[in-house]
């Protein structure tokens, strides 16, 4: 027996699930929280169609690192009150659910028709290699690679600015 | 790949029943007392409560935080590179070097910025 | 997985040993730092409960059951009850990846009336195509236990605790993914059971063209990467959080940080959290620099001989073998542990502002460098 194909949609399930949760909890640290599941089971996904090193990278930058900080400034804030205009509302449920509604039909739809397009022979050819991959990187990709590099420099000292602008608990005094 | 995830799941599955079956053990089992107002206040030192748990924190985190980020993706970057500059190292060493030296020193301007900034500074 | 139901089953109960023999080795390491630094200060230790007093972990564990679970008033109570549960994830399943010995050969046999095998057994939970990454990422979720612990207690020493540890453990994982990048390179590889197998043998490497070969030393990772192995070592006390680092919980700021409401078994699972954490990173220090299971002078072949000529080539001698090697690895790895607890006994506390300056402005640096002139180096003696 095939158990690919059950455990990919235990997967997938697991993803809307906690995906829905990212919008559907009433507080916005339980959001987070359900964010950082979602990328693990991203991982688990990408683990099983080969893709390793993406599973990897997927935990590593987003649920360790990303979804980290999230975690982090939502915690300096004081969000007990916060809660209060996100739950027990039913306004609020119901527009969520549209949104939610809303955005299914215009990703998944066109998705399906594509998938069909393609004869969905991108799920036979699985399997991304970590050496393939570094490859493609590091021959026809350089340039992007190297730009990647200028960016986050530019993110960096961008986030040191912002900390450092005025008015802020450690703005430059002179 | 399935061979390698499914331990991983079913080891997932063994430390979540671990540990829930542990904490429900000992919430049973263990020594029931009343509880009182004093008892069920945050703990400090003795004395009651100065002020909110949720206190300001400096932006040093948050700044730490986006900084890792950074440092984080061009770390992950180079654990591809590792494996094709111990592949290739013969016809195409020095390419393979100069562009991840490039890479680098890119970032390593960005985080001798940082510390010259003095946004690592801990006050 | 496997081709039959028993090779499935052991695989998995394989998993759940090394996860419970992890669980176990917790209040043997605990013992071993109430006694050693009871030894360090010149005093007794528990020495009442059983001989040696090793029953005083009987006693603890019994204890841990036993007392009142308490949950503040404030607190997130769903979280409360979930953190320690979290911090006890990444540990085990990081740890399911390390090699622990030579695979186990199983000759055919029957059994109920069927023949089954032959099979080959890895002395390991899961043996992974790119384990170190697989270690790196879900050793990064470690974060999660300690902010989830500190935010749901809803104490402000917690909180500040928890961050504390999240902004440590967050730097320091810098400087630990690039202190083996240098090591990585050489091998060449991200699989544990390959880099083991290119430890093998004397102490040998090219050098612009010309061969060298030291006879009387093993061909470990620490001779070739004595930095890396030295500032891998280092950032491996940090993210267990430990002393010199251990400014999560350090007692006079923070009574004891993000695990200041707890108590019981659950303080406990954060514990096995930490020594998990300890016992991954000594794992990996062996796998890298230490040539993990290898003895040196000795290989399998010889072992398996010399066995067999005792017991018999077949099933029962292949056990045996890696039971040696096994035996081999936890004595690299007691070692390791054992320099953890010394460590821990003999230097004071960083304070807050020169910890984090070590992480960025020290090691990480440092281990930039290390990668750089490993990259440099390797260039001249095999790319030209």
């Amino acid at each position: 027996m095939d158990i690919y194909p059950i455990v990919f949609h235990f997967f997938a399930a697991l993803v809307t699930i906690s995906a829905l949760g990212v919008v559907l909890m009433p507080s916005p640290i339980y959001s987070a929280l359900c964010l950082a599941l979602t990328m693990l089971f991203l991982s688990g996904l990408f683990f099983i169609l080969d893709a390793q090193f993406l599973a990897a990278v997927q935990l590593m930058v987003y649920a360790g690192a990303v979804v980290v900080l999230f975690v982090m400034v939502l915690m300096l804030f004081d969000l007990r009150n916060e809660n209060q205009p996100f739950s027990g509302n039913w306004r609020v449920n119901l527009s969520k659910l549209g949104v939610i509604a809303l955005g299914f039909i215009l990703i998944a739809l066109p998705c399906t028709y594509l998938m069909k397009a393609s004869n969905s022979e991108w799920l036979q050819s699985r399997g991304l290699e970590t050496k393939k991959l570094a490859e493609l990187l590091f021959s026809k990709h350089i340039f992007a690679f190297e730009v990647v590099g200028a960016l986050l420099t530019v993110v960096l000292i961008g986030a040191i600015a912002l900390a450092k602008a005025k008015g802020g608990t450690h703005a430059r005094t002179e | 790949m399935l061979d390698q995830l499914l331990p991983v799941i079913f080891l997932f599955c063994v430390v979540i029943v671990f540990g829930v079956g542990m904490i429900a053990l000992t919430q049973l089992a263990g020594f029931k007392a009343k509880k009182n107002l004093v008892k069920m206040m945050p703990y400090e030192s003795g004395v009651p409560g100065q002020e909110a748990a949720t206190t300001k924190v400096s932006v040093k985190f948050y700044l730490t935080a986006v900084s890792f980020i950074l440092f984080d993706i061009e770390v992950v970057f180079l654990y591809p590179w590792l494996l094709v500059y111990s592949d290739y190292i013969k016809p195409h060493g020095a390419f393979l070097l100069g562009s991840m030296g490039l890479f680098v020193l890119v970032l390593v301007y960005g985080l001798i910025y940082e510390i010259k900034s003095g946004a690592l500074e801990w006050d | 997985m496997g081709k039959d139901i028993f090779e499935v089953g052991i695989n998995l109960a394989k998993v759940a040993v090394i996860f419970l023999m992890m669980i176990q080795a917790v209040p043997l390491l605990v013992w071993l730092e109430r006694r050693g630094s009871a030894f360090i200060q010149n005093r007794l230790g528990p020495n009442r409960v059983g001989p040696l007093g090793l029953l005083q972990l009987l006693a603890d564990a019994v204890k841990f059951i036993f007392k009142e679970q308490f949950i503040p008033g404030n607190a997130a109570k769903f979280l409360f009850l979930a953190a320690p549960v979290v911090a006890l994830i990444p540990a085990a399943l990081a740890f399911t990846a390390i090699p622990l010995s030579i695979p186990i050969q199983v000759e055919a046999f029957e059994m109920l009336g069927k023949s089954w095998g032959p099979y080959t057994f890895q002395f390991q939970g899961v043996k992974m195509d790119s384990g170190i990454i697989y270690i790196l990422a879900v050793s990064s979720l470690g974060a999660y236990g300690l902010l989830l612990a500190g935010w749901a207690s809803a104490n402000k020493y917690s909180l500040m605790g928890a961050l504390r540890a999240s902004a440590q453990m967050i730097s320091y994982e810098l400087g630990l993914g690039l202190s083996i990048v240098g090591i990585l390179m050489i091998y060449g590889t991200f699989d544990l059971n390959a880099m083991i197998d290119m430890q093998k043998g004397p102490l040998q490497f090219s050098f612009l063209g010309s061969e060298y070969v030291i006879p009387f030393l093993p061909n470990w990772g620490i001779f070739y990467q004595p930095l890396g192995a030295l500032l891998f070592f280092i950032c491996n006390f940090a993210e267990s959080n430990r002393l010199p680092f251990d400014l999560p919980e350090s007692e006079g700021e923070l009574v004891a940080g993000f695990h200041t409401e707890y108590g019981g078994f659950k303080m406990l699972m954060f514990f096995m959290g930490e020594y998990g954490h300890m016992m991954v990173g000594a794992g990996l220090v062996t796998t890298f620099y230490l040539g993990g299971y290898l003895i040196p002078g000795l290989t399998e072949d010889t072992v398996r001989t010399l066995i067999a000529t005792e017991v018999g080539a077949g099933t029962v001698a292949n056990l045996l073998t890696a039971l040696v090697f096994h035996v081999s690895f936890i004595v690299k790895l007691a070692l390791l542990l054992w320099i953890f607890i010394w460590v821990r006994w003999t230097l004071p506390r960083f304070r807050y502002d020169t910890l984090m300056n070590l992480g960025w402005k020290t090691l990480l640096p440092w281990t930039l460098a290390n990668a750089a002139i490993t990259a440099i180096v390797l260039y001249f003696a095999r790319g030209i």
